[in-house]
């Protein structure tokens, strides 16, 4: 997986870089939109890291040069505005995702590799979280690499999680997910398969829960 | 309902004064002339009559063969003369050294040296009258016969006259007076207009007035307004487009800042050089929020907000964002962190209310110890939204509740590091979106519980 950092600020597309390849990504730099298009053009990548403040030419004119030009390149923006019109802007020109400075890199990391997913998505059916892989099609779990022991309502449960990671996944939303295997559901039983998946995933993922409203699965890192 | 209830100046009352008093007085000039003018011919024209009946009492006085004047004239002609409706009529008739000849002797008489007829208003048997004296012949003798009458008919006619026309100059005052009013009216819509357009508009509403061309007269008060509103608009802009230049110089430079030590962090070995690296890592989030918090602060300072857009919300999709931010610290700090969520429709500035519940459940977290609780609420109560953030944690004393809302104020039995503008934030969105801010103690009288009631959305919109 290789991702385009477009950052002008050198201590900071550096601690990016540096960030994004001990992930496991393959990571280039660059600190001005017209050195981002000439890579774009020669190199192919799965991500674009693009900030809005670049000198010359901002962020948002090359994104949009890009979308005017067909490219579906998965983009990430970066911003030290806070304004709501920045982050409109930014998302009408096609922008995927956006992250407001400054930000956490697991973060920056976990929605990158969210984004990934998203856009290959289409073209094959395996997710993965950090350590976790879920292979969508075959039903079938591992962390690190280790073959995950589930019974279909935990899988259910991981898939469901799995394919909202990081963001709020309500009980009601586990119940109606599981509901065609058991007729009398109980918020309890939710608890419980929860609690048994947990202790199957152990460091590979964090199944966080916000108590009356539901859980949030985060890769390892986060 | 001529002026307003208050004192203040009114241009209405002003116009009504000016124009409604000068007509009153003139008018009231008028009638008093009108009556003065209808006097005298009135005064005479019953002379006049008076004087004729002298006359025919003249023509009956004779010269007696013995050289004395005589009144030739039956009872039954006397009482006629002397027949009136309304008046006592009297006479004399004296000779030329103004002897007596006949008539009422006592009666007083004009003098007729300096005109003839003489006339005279008197006062005869304790009622005033008027005479009218008369030097004539009667054969070669010269007499003078004088009538006299009271004031009846003429105070009768006189009080007609002047009611008739009181009458009319009241009924032409009225008209006036309608017309004053009307026209004043009309002529003032165009102000009212414009003070209507006016007390419509938002405290922060800086778009230029008076679009429906204001009259001559106002003109320069609109345009006066309109530069006023420029100069405060264009105020706003450049504060606006500094905050986000310092925004951005701030940000860039934290953020390298803090991701640089999260990278070497994380590759770091040895355990105590780690420790130290994360506690520079936490100056450099702490130092991060709170120049976001400065920031937004300072946003919500400005006098003018044409930017900020007031949108229909529910405050569960905030509570919602606020809950995922925020679930990663309640997690590292132990704490039991729920959320308890119905609808609460609201109209709203979204990014600031998320800054205020994220400041909220960011405080509560730091404030409560491991194994603690913090909830989020938010719903109805009363037909009013709220939401609310509730602890199990230190708690705020309550002589420091009100102090704890001024920025950078961090009250005494406070942990951790925080900014000390968390709450001062929530002070000001509350204002902003005019919702009440309450702080209480917790459940059991444990730990903090800070509320944010909203206006009922169908009183407000």
């Amino acid at each position: 997986m290789r991702i385009l950092i477009v950052e002008d600020d050198a201590l900071l597309g550096d601690a990016v870089r540096t960030a994004l390849e001990s992930a496991g990504f393959a990571a280039d730099l660059v600190g001005s939109a017209e050195s981002a298009r000439s890579a774009l053009q020669t190199e192919s990548f799965d991500l674009l890291i693009l900030d809005i403040g670049l000198p010359r030419e901002n962020g948002l004119r090359l994104l949009q040069g890009l979308r005017n030009r067909g490219k579906i390149l998965p983009v990430l923006m970066l911003t030290a505005r806070d304004g709501l019109s920045d982050r409109v802007a930014a998302l009408d020109l096609g922008a995927d995702d956006y992250m407001t400075k400054p930000f956490e890199v697991p973060e920056l990391i976990a929605r990158c590799r969210a984004l990934i997913r998203r856009a290959n998505a289409v073209a094959s059916s395996t997710v993965t979280l950090g350590k976790l892989t879920l292979d969508i099609a075959h039903k079938e779990a591992s962390a690190d690499g280790q073959p995950l022991e589930l019974t279909q309502r935990e899988w259910a449960i991981l898939e469901c999680f799995a394919l909202n990671a990081g963001r709020l996944v309500s009980k009601d939303r586990l119940m109606s997910t599981i509901a065609s295997w058991e007729d009398e559901l109980t918020p309890n039983a939710i608890e419980q398969y929860v609690s048994r998946l947990r202790a199957k995933l152990g460091a590979a993922a964090r199944i966080r829960a916000v108590r009356g409203m539901g859980y949030r699965l985060d890769d390892g890192a986060a | 309902m001529t002026a307003p209830p208050d004192n203040r100046a009114s241009i209405r009352r002003r116009l009504f004064v000016t124009l409604f008093l000068p007509a009153a007085a003139v008018l009231s000039a008028g009638t008093v002339i009108d009556y003065l003018t209808a006097l005298p011919p009135l005064t005479a024209a019953f002379d006049q009559a008076l004087l004729e009946s002298g006359l025919a009492i003249a023509a009956h006085v004779h010269t007696e063969p013995d050289g004395k004047l005589r009144l030739d004239l039956p009872a039954d002609a006397l009482a006629v003369l002397r027949a009136d409706s309304r008046d006592s009529i009297y006479f004399r008739v004296g000779a030329r050294d103004n002897t007596f000849v006949a008539g009422d002797p006592d009666l007083p008489m004009p003098s007729t040296a300096a005109s003839n007829p003489g006339r005279l208003d008197a006062v005869y048997r304790g009622n005033p009258i008027r005479l009218v004296a008369y030097r004539t012949y009667a054969g070669n003798d010269e007499i003078t016969v004088t009538m006299g009458e009271t004031l009846h008919k003429r105070t009768d006619l006189r009080t007609r006259i002047i009611g008739s026309a009181l009458a009319t100059d009241v009924l032409v005052l009225g008209i006036i007076l309608a017309i004053i009013w009307i026209s004043v009216q009309l002529s003032l819509q165009p102000l009212r207009d414009m003070e209507k357009e006016i007390a419509k508009r938002s405290a922060y509403d800086l778009t230029p007035v008076g679009a429906g061309e204001p009259p001559t007269e106002v003109r320069g008060l609109v345009d006066e307004l309109n530069r006023l509103f420029a100069t405060v608009r264009d105020n706003a802009a450049s504060q606006r487009q500094f905050l986000d230049n310092a925004a951005h110089q701030l940000r860039t430079p934290l953020a390298g800042i803090q991701a640089q030590v999260e990278v070497l962090c994380a590759d770091e070995p040895d355990t105590k050089r780690r420790e130290r690296l994360q506690r520079v890592l936490d100056a450099a989030r702490r130092l991060g929020r709170t120049a976001q918090q400065l920031l937004m602060l300072a946003r919500a300072d400005q006098s003018a907000r044409p930017d900020w857009q007031f949108e229909d919300l529910d405050l569960i999709s905030i509570v919602e964002s606020a809950v995922s931010d925020e679930l990663g610290s309640a997690e590292a700090g132990g704490i039991d962190f729920g959320a308890e969520l119905a609808a609460a429709p609201v109209r709203g500035v979204e990014w600031l209310l998320s800054e205020a519940a994220k400041s909220l459940t960011e405080n509560a977290i730091a404030h409560t110890p491991a194994a603690g609780r913090v909830t989020i609420r938010c719903g109805e109560l009363d037909g009013q939204p709220f939401l609310e953030v509730e602890d199990t944690g230190v708690g705020i004393p309550p002589q420091e509740r009100e102090r704890v809302l001024d920025r950078f104020y961090r009250a005494t039995n406070t942990r951790g590091g925080g900014s000390g503008l968390g709450l001062a934030i929530v002070k000001e969105v509350a204002d902003l979106h005019r919702a009440e801010l309450s702080i209480t103690s917790g459940t059991n009288d444990v730990g903090t519980r800070v509320r944010l009631t909203f206006r009922s959305q169908r009183t407000t919109t």
